[in-house]
């Protein structure tokens, strides 16, 4: 689904990532995990195309098709999401209104035709359920005003609306407590099926006991010093990254 | 130069001077009005026409203006189903017509509140000491040369009267409608006044249109709020685009009485709206919002001042305005804070939204403070839309046009949504914010 070949990026002219290959599966879920400033957060928003950042070699197809050369919107469209680490608040959009124009684009896209928003309100209701999202979160502004959890939440309500093929989810846990999380990862794990894929990135290993991931990359410094299968996780959760780290 | 200056202006305020010889012999105002007519026009000729530098005037141009002959604009047809078209749907049966600055009571349906308050004309509310020492008290200090030219031409106002106590649910909206002109250029000189008695409540809709173009519209709307009173009001500003809009709302506020102020602007070829309040007695509560959308070459002009005059004042304004093609905005506020005036809190922001290299917004904001106990703050914004907004609507799939379509529109609707009438939020939404559209 996602080929990676020796990725070089970075913002401002600096390199940040030094040379990634990465292979995601349909059906697969990947853990990148690595301390601060390693680089995680660099690949994701390079991934979804943030204009910030600029690709600086390498090659990323998305089901064959160069992914580089797409606009945010159609990475979008192909299937690709991504949970922001700090969603952006977006005063005078209602909440409900966004999540249907989002739909819709991607209804259009397949070539279906739009849905109207009584109907949309079914979906919509179904998809906040499953995440216990208070009814109230419809009719506020986009993400204005919202918790630290609800944001993320919504950012999980977006992802089962949306229903992508790839979601790239950056730091989805920070800011959670255990009990949002517990909300957050239970409707991640139900929106997983052999069609679709996850990149997990994380700082802490926590997450990881509830949404188990198939492999574990290290980052350190813009490169994978290490994967590994679940196991890897729990390792660095004792061990921290320091014994990782490249040693040039 | 200089005197080629001079002598286009002296031209224009003896083109004025003529135009109020025939408003006397043609309009005949009321005897009653007579003395408040002449005493506006002395002020008149002592303030003249502003000239270029004239600090009230900086950034709109009344060059145009002032050169153009006017007549007067006579009681002229207005169909009821024009009416109909620009009353809210809160106002069916609470509504009142101003055609041409002359009250028409046969276009007018206030019958769901008939009861509640009372319209006198204001020849005769000016039999009444306290209005007619205000009338006179505004005349002498009156600073903007427009608003004396409105009084100068007073023959038909019409004072709006809420008894003490009285609380009125239903809003009251007030229709402005200049009638216009296929021929020459007309102008009208609407006057509203608003009493409200104390702990009084009134909530009202004003709207200003135009049946066909070629008018000015140069019109005065007086709140005197009671101690304790409230009123809530939204002004809607959708004239006819070969128009020109000059209004000023002149707000005067007993003890903890509250205004809650909204204006909404279409802009045309020149609006240009003044608000002056005075917090006259302590424990004052004033808010002012603002928005304007622009395109083309329309252009909207905000002057505002705001006299916090008493102790435990507060006053916040909030202006949103979007400038696209070649249109220009202003906004020049000043919060005065009068010596004594402690414990003062005043908020002023404003925020322009740059949608194109050739759109032109100018901001002013000021503070001048004379106490020492108080919290103001202002501040003023110019940009293009958030690029972090924008990248977020695009990882969602919303093409750019669409996201910066949705941006552009929730930059106005974040302060549409805080008029508490849902029949003007929906208009503005599906009218204002539909001029973004390409």
């Amino acid at each position: 689904m996602l080929e990676v070949k020796d990725l070089r990026a970075g913002f401002d002219g600096t390199e940040i990532i030094k040379g990634i290959s990465l292979s995601v599966k349909a059906g697969e879920v990947h853990a990148i995990m690595g301390p601060n400033g390693s680089g995680k957060s660099t690949l994701a928003k390079v991934l979804v195309g943030h204009p910030s950042y600029e690709v600086m070699g390498g090659e990323v197809t998305f089901n064959g098709e160069n992914l580089l050369e797409m606009d945010p919107e159609q990475r979008a469209l192909k299937g690709m999401f991504m949970g922001f680490q700090y969603p952006v608040e977006i005063p005078g959009v209602n909440n409900a209104e966004f999540l249907r124009m989002a739909y819709n684009a991607k209804r259009v896209n397949e070539g279906k035709e739009e849905i109207d928003p009584l109907d949309f309100d079914d979906i919509l209701v179904e998809k906040m359920e499953m995440l216990s999202m208070e009814k109230k979160y419809r009719e506020r502004n986009l993400n204005e005003g919202f918790s630290g959890g609800e944001k993320k939440k919504n950012e999980i309500l977006q992802m089962a609306i949306l229903e992508p093929k790839l979601a790239v989810l950056d730091e989805t846990d920070s800011g959670l407590d255990i009990d949002a999380m517990r909300v957050v990862a239970d409707g991640v794990n139900r929106l997983r099926n052999e069609n679709n894929a996850l990149i997990l990135i994380t700082h802490y290993q926590r997450l990881l006991e509830y949404i188990k991931p198939d492999y574990v990359h290290v980052l350190s410094h813009g490169i994978i010093v290490k994967s590994g299968e679940k196991d890897l996780a729990l390792e660095l959760e004792a061990r921290g990254y320091d014994w990782l780290a490249p040693t040039n | 130069m200089t005197t080629t200056l001079v002598d286009a202006t002296d031209q224009a305020e003896l083109a004025l001077l003529n135009l109020h010889k025939k408003f006397m012999s043609e309009s005949r105002p009321p005897e009653a009005l007579l003395p408040l007519n002449e005493a506006a026009l002395q002020r008149f000729e002592l303030l003249k026409f502003p000239h270029r530098k004239h600090e009230m005037y900086t950034f709109a141009n009344t060059k145009e203006l002032v050169s153009t002959v006017f007549s007067l604009a006579m009681e002229a047809q207005v169909s009821k189903d024009f009416v109909k078209s620009h009353i809210f749907p809160e106002c069916e049966s609470s509504y009142l017509v101003i055609a041409d600055g002359v009250f028409r009571d046969d276009l007018s349906d206030y019958s769901a509140i008939k009861s509640a308050i009372n319209l006198v004309p204001i020849e005769e509310a000016v039999a009444q000491s306290e209005i007619k020492e205000y009338m006179a008290d505004t005349i002498e200090k009156e600073n903007d040369v427009f608003a004396s030219i409105n009084t100068a031409f007073l023959s038909r106002g019409t004072m709006i009267d809420v008894p003490r106590k009285q609380q009125i649910e239903t809003p009251l909206q007030i229709l402005h409608v200049s009638t216009g002109s296929t021929s020459g250029k007309v102008t009208s000189h609407p006057r509203i006044l608003v009493r409200l008695g104390e702990m009084a409540e009134l909530k009202m809709i004003v709207k200003y249109v135009g049946a066909q173009g070629n008018y000015f519209v140069n019109s005065v709307m007086d709140l005197l709020v009671g101690e304790q009173a409230g009123i809530t009001y939204v002004q809607v500003q959708e004239d006819a685009m070969d128009a020109w809009h000059f209004s000023k709302t002149r707000v005067v506020q007993g003890q903890n009485s509250r205004v809650s102020a909204f204006n909404a602007f279409f802009g045309n070829q020149l609006t240009r709206h003044h608000f002056e309040a005075h917090l006259k007695d302590v424990g004052v509560e004033l808010k002012l919002n603002s928005v304007s959308v622009l395109t083309d070459a329309e252009q909207v002009h905000n002057f505002v001042r705001i006299h916090h005059e008493a102790p435990h004042g507060t006053s916040a304004q909030v202006f949103k305005n979007i400038v696209s093609g070649k249109s220009r905005s202003s906004i020049d506020g000043t919060v005065i804070v009068n010596r004594g005036a402690q414990q003062t809190n005043s908020d002023q922001l404003i925020n322009n939204l740059m949608l194109s290299d050739n759109a032109h917004a100018d901001t002013k904001p000021n503070l001048m403070i004379f106490a020492d106990d108080v919290k103001c703050t202002h501040g003023a914004t110019v940009g293009q839309l958030d690029e972090d907004q924008l990248f977020y609507l695009k990882t969602r799939g919303l093409i750019e046009k669409v996201a910066k379509e949705l941006l552009t529109k929730s930059f106005a609707e974040s302060i549409i949504q805080t008029i508490e009438f849902p029949g003007v939020v929906e208009y503005l939404e599906n009218n204002l914010l539909k001029k973004l559209e390409a």
